[in-house]
Order: C-alpha cells, then structure tokens, then sequence
C-alpha cells in the first residue's frame, strides 16, 4: 500500500467493503448501497478531520481529550449536550453539525482505534 | 489494506469478481499532479488531506525552509515559558507517511496556460491542480522608514524563526526600566489577538526580571480582538506595566527612526529600549506576481472550493486568501486547506462534495496559569464567508477555568501541529 493511503484505513471501512465485493459478485443492484455507504464514510473522514485540529486522533491525550473508540450513541450525545450547552468551543462546533452530520462523524470516530490498539 | 479510489471502484464493478482484488497500480490509471507551494499550516495541510484523500494523486510540496517555524506559541518563547525548538516542525512526516514529495526550493513564477511552476532553481514543474499557499507578505514602506533592512534592528517577529530569536535577544539585553514599543498593524492582519497576547507575555517575562521595564503599544487601529479580557488580564497580572495607545489618541504610526530606535505617530516620538514594529500585510509576494490578490492586496476565492476568482485552477489557502468574514490564522489556514483538499479530491474522483466546515478557534495565554478561547462558526452558502456563531471567554472567569484553558492550549498545540505535520 502506498504510504498516502490512509483514507479509508479505519477498520469498519476495510470490513465492509470487503463484504460489499462480494455482494457485488453476487448481484450488482448492491453497487448503489456501496457507493452511498463509501460516501458515508467519506463524509464521517471529511467530518472527523475538524475534529483533528483540536483532538489527537491517535488516541493520545495530552490535554485535549481522545474522542476516537468511545461508544457511539455517548459520543452523539455528548455533542447534543455542546449543542444545547452553554457557550464554549465545543457549542460553536457542535452548532454546525446537523444531527446526520453528528450521527456521520460519530460513527466514524467510534470505529476508529487508538494507536495502541491497531494490529 | 489497500486503498481504493471510488473510479475504481466502478471499473471493479463492472468487471469479473476475479479481477475485484486488483490493486491499484494494475489499473493503470494516471496520477493527477497536485503541486502545492508553501510548506506553512496551510500548505502543509491541503497536501497532507490530498495525500490522504481517496483521490489518486501525486502531491509535491514546494517550501524553500528545512523546517516551518509556528509563529503561533511564539510569543511563549518570548516570555521563556517554551523552548524555540518546541516551534519547529519538520516536512519528514509528510514525505514519509503520506508519500508526498518536498521540494526544498523557492517558486519564482506560475504559468497557468502551459500549467507549470518555475523554480528559483530553473526547473519547472507540471501540474494539474495547483495550490498556492505563500501566507502574508509586509508592507515595507507604509510606514516611513520601515524596509527589509529595519527589520535587523527593529524586528516585526511575525513570520517566526530569526526574527522571533533577534526579538527575544533584544528584550534579554534590555535594561531595566526601558520602554518596549509593540506597533500593531491595522486590520486585516495574521491573528488578531497576537500582539496583545504579546505584550501580556512580554510584561510576564518583564515582572520577574525587568520589573520597572514599561510596555506601549501603539496600535493602527482604535479597538482589538478581544479587548476587554486583554485590559482586564492586564490590570490583574501587569498593573501599571502596559499603555495602549488608539489611533485616533496617536493619529495614527507615520514613521521610523531606525537609528534613533523611536517610531513617530501623527503628534508624536517615541523613543524605545526595543521596537517590535509588526507592519501592515498583504498576501505573500507570489500571489501578488500571479495575479492572484485583487487591489486589497488579498486573493478572492470560491469559498466552498478556495478556487481562486482571477485566476481559474489556481486554490489559495491561508492567510493569502480573501475569505469573507474569517480570520487570518493558523487555525482558520488549516480548515480553509481541509475544505480545499476535498474539494479537489472530490472532483478528482467525480464524488460528492459535501457542505463545508469552516472554523477559527484560539486558545490566547496571557500568563502561565491564565488563559482566554475564543470559536467562530462560518457559514459559506450563500457564495460569501459569513459568521454563523461566535463565542470568546468572558471578564471574570474562575481562576481553575483559566487555568484549565492553559493546559488545554498546551494540548492543542501539540495535536494541531500532528494535524499539520504529523
């Protein structure tokens, strides 16, 4: 692999495009859900890559806490919260995701694996 | 694991399931040139996001420096709370983990018809899609006096490297109870609350070693970013030690006396123990030999792709570019770079362009256990970057949140720069 190849390096992505190959083998009507799902995680990429101005997304936490792992549904939440929230950071960079956008990203962050933890 | 672009993808599609495995070095398919020039935050970030992009793509990353200097955190080295070397970032994580290739060298000119960059070298390179990213140029000679030479003696110490070090030397040798003159710049300008952050932590350097020493600043503008907290931090950490003089109380910064170190406003001279004179800006000399920046001195841009507006095929990023309502800072060249970058990979691929994220976010030290943040939203639909939502740190924040925001500093600068660099 070329070393610029990390885009869809997370695990999740890898798994389920290996599945939707052999899908396609089987019956091409499953290219559209591929394309859609390969959007998807684009997105939740193109998201997250806001998110590694200020979060390490390796894991590491050196003041700014990791945001890569964690259960789904909390993180979501957890930016629901900022979004309500008083003023901070956080609330102007929760305000502009819209909740496809926070359930996208969060999904793509919750598959991520710390450093520690990739094989 | 492999990586697969979506074009691809569709070639895989629509062939056998024994060919579904094919890599993508068999496919055969060309490489778009991607040549981006400026290895600064926004350079080094629309290559890095290209590089990582599903996009199939040759990234050259053209930067005459060994290494990039942040001028943001500068200022703590100014004030001793952060060593110069914790400022220099190198370009081998780019060349080695993305595959990026770094050219040390200085582009000179940008033919857009035959799409090539000249080298100060004489090689030319080709391209497919070019990015510029040349950060800001000074404007020597709005203020009378104040050229390329002055700087030795009077430093602006806003491009972080040599400058930073002579500034820091000349504050070392300072005798105590001399005046520190700092000329802020008027607007627009790279961070807004740079220089106030620097007189806060030149007056923290100045309490524990030159306390009788005093601060003025004589500023090209009649308010700042954040005023109020500066004032405040100022009245509680620095009392009596900082004087900020509006334009319209100095009528304005007319000139120089290199020699005589002083700086002269509309009614008055102001002798100095040492001058941080920053100038007026203007996007990076490149962009102005181009024809990239319009009469502000700045480049318009598509804010939804940073496709320049005078010169089709050409992105700008960064400080250089016009970008509505956003600032000029690190922060906001590394969000301007992201959007940029997928836009391009998107249209590489033929794949969907998603809404863009622009953000500007700062984290301002005014003392080592005080610090201030501030976020802006922006919003680009309407063709124009426009505020969408704004917070700053309020007067009168407990001590620990203050305190909790310098740690938090620390880490983004550690992770920002990964960002970048890493």
């Amino acid at each position: 692999m070329s070393a610029k190849c990390r885009c869809d390096g997370n695990a999740l992505g890898a798994r389920a495009f290996i599945a939707l190959q052999i899908c396609i083998c089987a019956t091409p009507v499953f290219l559209i859900t591929h394309e859609s799902l390969a959007a998807d995680n684009n997105r939740g990429a193109q998201l997250a890559a806001t998110c590694a101005a200020c979060h390490r997304l390796d894991g590491r936490d050196n003041g700014i806490p990791s945001i890569i792992g964690l259960d789904e549904g909390k993180l979501a939440g957890a930016l629901q919260a900022f979004k309500s929230g008083e003023r901070s950071i956080m609330h102007t960079v929760a305000l502009s995701l819209s909740s496809e956008e926070i359930a996208t990203v969060v999904h793509y962050l919750a598959a991520q694996r710390k450093e520690t933890e990739r094989p | 694991m492999n990586c697969w672009t979506r074009r691809e993808f569709g070639c895989i599609a629509g062939a056998t399931c024994l060919t579904a495995l094919t890599p993508r070095a068999v496919t055969g398919q060309a490489k778009a040139r991607i040549v981006v020039i400026g290895g600064g935050v926004g350079g080094a970030t629309v290559a890095k996001y290209l590089a990582m992009s599903t996009a199939t793509v040759d990234v050259t990353l053209i930067e005459p420096k060994q290494h990039y200097t942040t001028c943001f955190f500068s200022s703590l080295y100014l004030a001793g709370l952060r060593s110069f070397e914790s400022l220099i970032h190198g370009y081998e994580g780019l060349a080695q983990r993305y595959g990026i290739s770094i050219v040390h060298d200085s582009a000179t000119i940008i033919d857009p018809v035959a799409k090539t960059v000249g080298l100060e070298s004489g090689a030319r390179l080709p391209y497919d899609r070019l990015v510029v990213a040349p950060g800001i140029a000074f404007k020597y000679g709005a203020i009378e006096g104040y050229d390329e030479a002055a700087t030795q003696t009077l430093p602006h110490a806003w491009t972080a490297g040599p400058q930073t070090m002579l500034l820091r030397q000349q504050l070392e040798s300072m005798e105590d109870g001399g005046v520190f003159v700092l000329v802020a710049p008027p607007n627009p300008f790279r961070c807004p609350p740079g220089p106030y952050e620097r007189a806060s932590l030149v007056a923290y350097y100045f309490k524990q070693y030159k306390p009788r020493a005093k601060i003025l600043i004589l500023d090209a503008k009649d308010n700042f970013f954040g005023q109020e907290l500066f004032q405040d931090a100022w009245s509680r950490h620095y009392p009596g030690m900082i004087e900020w003089l509006p334009a319209q109380f100095t009528g304005g910064i007319k000139a120089v006396d290199v020699k005589g170190r002083s700086v002269k406003t509309a009614g008055d001279t102001f002798r100095a123990a040492v001058a941080n004179v920053i100038p007026p800006q203007m996007a990076g000399q490149l962009a102005q030999d181009a024809g990239l920046a319009d009469q502000s001195g700045w480049c318009p841009i598509d804010p939804m792709t940073f496709e320049s507006k005078l010169q089709p095929g050409i992105h700008v990023v960064g400080d250089a570019a016009s970008a509505g309502e956003m600032s000029k800072s690190a922060f906001a060249s590394n969000s301007q770079a992201k959007v940029c970058a997928f836009a391009i990979a998107a249209s590489l691929t033929g794949s969907e362009r998603f809404p863009p994220h622009l953000f500007n976010a700062c984290f301002t030290i005014v003392a080592p256990d005080d610090a201030m943040s501030s976020a802006i939203g922006y919003q680009a639909a309407t063709g124009a970057i426009k505020i969408s939502d704004f917070f700053l740190s309020k007067v009168g924040e407990d001590a620990e949140t203050r305190r909790r925001l310098v740690r938090e500093a620390d880490g983004w600068y550690a992770a920002f720069t990964e960002d970048v660099f890493g």
